[in-house]
C-alpha cells in the first residue's frame, strides 16, 4: 500500500443548487458513494468552473495529495493503487460481470440522461440551458451552453442515438432498469453481502433520477416501477449518507427547489 | 453486424434468405444490413433481433431473467470496449484499410460507388472513435489508438474468463449473446490483416478461438484448417475465402427450412479443406458445399 489517504482530499463538482445537471450529479454521487463505501473521507467542493479544471473535462474529479483524478473508472484504479478495493473478494467471472454491468449503466443510463438534457428540446430550453450557464453573464451563458449542446448532439449522432425519439430512449432506460432489477433480485447488493463500485455507480444514477424534478416524471417513473431498485437506493442512502454531518449531496432535499424527496 | 445476424438466425432456426445487396446505391441512405419481411423493412441489428423474437424465433427462450440481464450487460461491454478497436482495425488503420477492407468492399459494389462508399464508411468510423474515445487527456490519434486496443484486449480477457470452459455463454445452447460475441470476434479471428495485434491477442485466448471454431463448424458448415500458417496467408487468399463464406452462407440459408432448431451435436458434414497457401500462391477455389 502506498501513502495513507490525506485528510484534505477534496471532490470537485459544479454548483449544487443552480448549475449542476442530472448526468453530472449522477456521476458525482456515484464517486461519493464509492468513497464512502471504502471509508475514505472526502469533502465536496463546488466550483462553477469544475468542468474546466478537470483533467479530462468531465466531473467529478478528486484532488488527493498532489494528484488529480477524474471519473469513476480512473478513481477506482487510483484508490486501488492506494490499497483500498471493494471488488477484491470477487472471482474472475464476477469481476467480468461487474465490468459488463458498469458498461451497461454507462451505455444506457448515462447516455439517456445526456439525451434527455441536451437533445430533448423542451428540457434543454427550460432546464438545461438556464442551469448550465447560470454562473456566467449574458451572452457568455448562452454561448457556452449552445457549444456544449452542439458537442453532445454530435456525439449522439455518431453513436446512433440522434435518430431516437424520447419514447425509444425511455424504453431503453426501462430495459436497463429491468436488467439491473433482475440482476439484483432480492440481494442487498449486486454481489450479495458487500457493496462494490457497481453498487456505487447504480446508486448514483438511480438516486439522481429519482430525486430530480424535470419537466415530466416519466424518467423517474420508469425506475419506480422496480421496487427492489428503490429499496436499494434507500438502503444505501441510509447506510452511507445519512447520519454524517459532512456536506453530502444525498441530503440536499430540503435545500433545493428542484428536487423532491425520495419517498 | 452481418455475421451477428446470420449467427442468430442459425441459432434460432429462422428461415432467412440473405440477399447480398447488389443495389448498393440504397446503402447510401439505408443502413446495411436490412431485413425485408413482406412489407416491413427493418435496419439495425438490435431491431432486427427484436423482430425475429416477436415472430417466435427466439434463441433466448430458455434463459432465466438474470441471464437475460447478463446478456444486455455483456452486449454493452462489447459495444463500448471492442467496437472501437474493431472499427479501427477494419476502417481506420491505414495499412489494413488500403490492402484489405477497401478492395474487398469496392469489389462487391458497382462502379462508381466503390470509389465513394468505402471512404465514407472509413470517415464515419474515425469520427465515431474520436467522438466517443478521443476526449482529453488523450490528445493524439496514436494515444487514442493505444487506449482503444488496451480496452479491447481487456474486453477479450473478460469474455474469456466469463466463457470459461463451457461451450456457449449460457450452457450448451447458443443464445443472443453468443451471436453477438461471434459477430464481433469472427471478423477479428478470420480475416487476415497486415496489422494483427488484436488477432494475436485473441489467438492466445484458446477458449474464445474454440468458441468461434465450434460455431463455424456446427452452424456454418465449414471445417477450419487446423494449422493455417498464421502470418503467411496472402491477403488475396483470405479475401477469397471470406467472399466464398458469405456466398455459401446465402446458399445454405435458403435450404434452412429443413433444418430448424439444429442442436449443437449435429455432425458437421465433411468438406474439403481450404488450404491456405504460403507465399504468393493463389488458393484454388474449392467446392465448399454440395448444394
Amino acid at each position: 500500500a502506498a501513502e495513507p489517504w490525506p485528510e484534505n482530499a477534496a471532490l470537485y463538482q459544479q454548483l449544487k443548487e443552480d448549475q449542476i445537471l442530472l448526468s453530472d450529479n449522477a456521476s458525482s454521487l456515484a464517486v461519493q458513494a464509492f468513497l464512502q463505501m471504502c471509508n475514505l473521507p472526502i469533502r465536496v467542493v463546488c466550483r462553477a468552473n469544475a468542468e474546466y479544471m478537470s483533467p479530462s473535462g468531465k466531473v467529478p474529479f478528486i484532488h488527493v495529495g498532489n494528484q488529480v483524478v477524474s471519473e469513476l473508472g480512473p478513481i477506482v484504479q487510483f484508490v486501488k493503487a492506494k490499497g483500498h478495493s471493494l471488488s477484491d473478494g470477487l472471482d474472475e467471472v464476477q469481476k467480468a460481470e461487474m465490468k459488463a454491468y458498469m458498461e451497461l449503466v454507462n451505455n444506457m443510463l448515462l447516455t439517456a440522461e445526456l439525451y434527455l438534457q441536451w437533445c430533448d428540446d423542451v428540457t434543454a430550453e427550460e432546464i438545461t440551458h438556464p442551469r448550465y450557464g447560470s454562473p456566467y453573464p449574458w451572452p457568455l451563458n448562452r454561448i457556452l451552453s449552445y457549444q456544449k449542446q452542439w458537442e453532445v448532439r454530435r456525439k449522439m449522432k455518431a453513436i446512433g442515438w440522434a435518430g431516437k425519439t424520447l419514447e425509444q430512449v425511455l424504453e431503453d432506460v426501462d430495459q436497463c432498469c429491468q436488467a439491473l432489477s433482475q440482476r439484483l433480485g432480492t440481494q442487498p447488493y449486486f454481489f450479495n453481502k458487500q457493496p462494490t463500485e457497481l453498487d456505487a455507480l447504480v446508486f448514483g444514477h438511480l438516486f439522481t433520477i429519482l430525486t430530480t424534478q424535470l419537466i415530466t416524471d416519466e424518467l423517474s417513473e420508469k425506475v419506480k416501477n422496480y421496487s427492489n431498485l428503490t429499496a436499494f437506493c434507500r438502503r444505501i442512502e441510509q447506510q452511507y449518507f445519512l447520519g454524517h454531518d459532512k456536506d453530502s449531496s444525498a441530503t440536499v432535499a430540503a435545500r433545493s427547489a428542484k428536487r423532491s424527496l425520495l419517498r | 453486424p452481418q455475421s451477428l445476424l446470420q449467427a442468430y438466425a442459425k441459432f434460432s432456426g429462422a428461415p432467412l434468405t440473405v440477399n447480398t445487396i447488389n443495389n448498393s446505391w440504397r446503402a447510401l441512405k439505408v443502413d446495411v444490413p436490412v431485413l425485408l419481411s413482406e412489407d416491413i423493412v427493418i435496419s439495425q441489428p438490435a431491431k432486427i433481433l427484436n423482430f425475429l423474437r416477436k415472430q417466435k424465433y427466439n434463441a433466448d427462450y430458455e434463459l432465466s431473467a438474470k441471464q437475460g440481464a447478463d446478456t444486455l450487460a455483456f452486449i454493452a461491454l462489447l459495444e463500448e470496449k471492442l467496437l472501437s478497436a474493431l472499427l479501427h482495425t477494419f476502417w481506420v488503420d491505414a495499412e489494413n484499410y488500403c490492402s484489405v477492407t477497401k478492395p474487398w468492399f469496392a469489389s462487391r459494389m458497382p462502379f462508381p460507388l466503390g470509389l465513394y462508399l468505402p471512404g465514407k464508411m472509413s470517415r464515419k468510423a474515425l469520427n465515431r472513435i474520436l467522438l466517443t474515445r478521443g476526449a482529453p487527456p488523450l490528445y493524439s490519434l496514436t494515444e487514442v489508438e493505444a487506449q482503444i486496443y488496451r480496452d479491447a484486449k481487456e474486453c477479450l480477457n473478460l469474455l474469456s474468463k466469463r466463457l470459461g470452459t463451457s461451450q456457449f455463454f449460457f450452457g450448451d445452447r447458443p443464445t443472443t449473446l453468443d451471436a453477438f460475441v461471434f459477430g464481433f470476434l469472427a471478423p477479428i479471428y478470420k480475416v487476415s490483416f497486415p496489422r494483427v495485434q488484436l488477432q494475436k491477442h485473441l489467438k492466445h485466448l484458446s477458449n474464445l478461438c474454440r468458441f468461434c471454431d465450434d460455431i463455424l463448424t456446427c452452424y456454418f458448415r465449414l471445417t477450419v484448417s487446423g494449422h493455417s500458417p498464421a502470418g503467411q496467408d496472402t491477403a488475396d487468399a483470405n479475401l477469397r475465402k471470406l467472399t466464398q463464406l458469405v456466398n455459401k452462407e446465402s446458399n445454405l440459408i435458403e435450404k434452412m427450412d429443413d433444418n430448424l432448431r439444429k442442436s449443437p451435436q449435429h455432425p458437421p458434414r465433411k468438406l474439403t479443406t481450404l488450404k491456405l497457401a504460403a507465399g504468393g500462391e493463389q488458393s484454388s477455389p474449392l467446392n465448399r458445399l454440395s448444394p
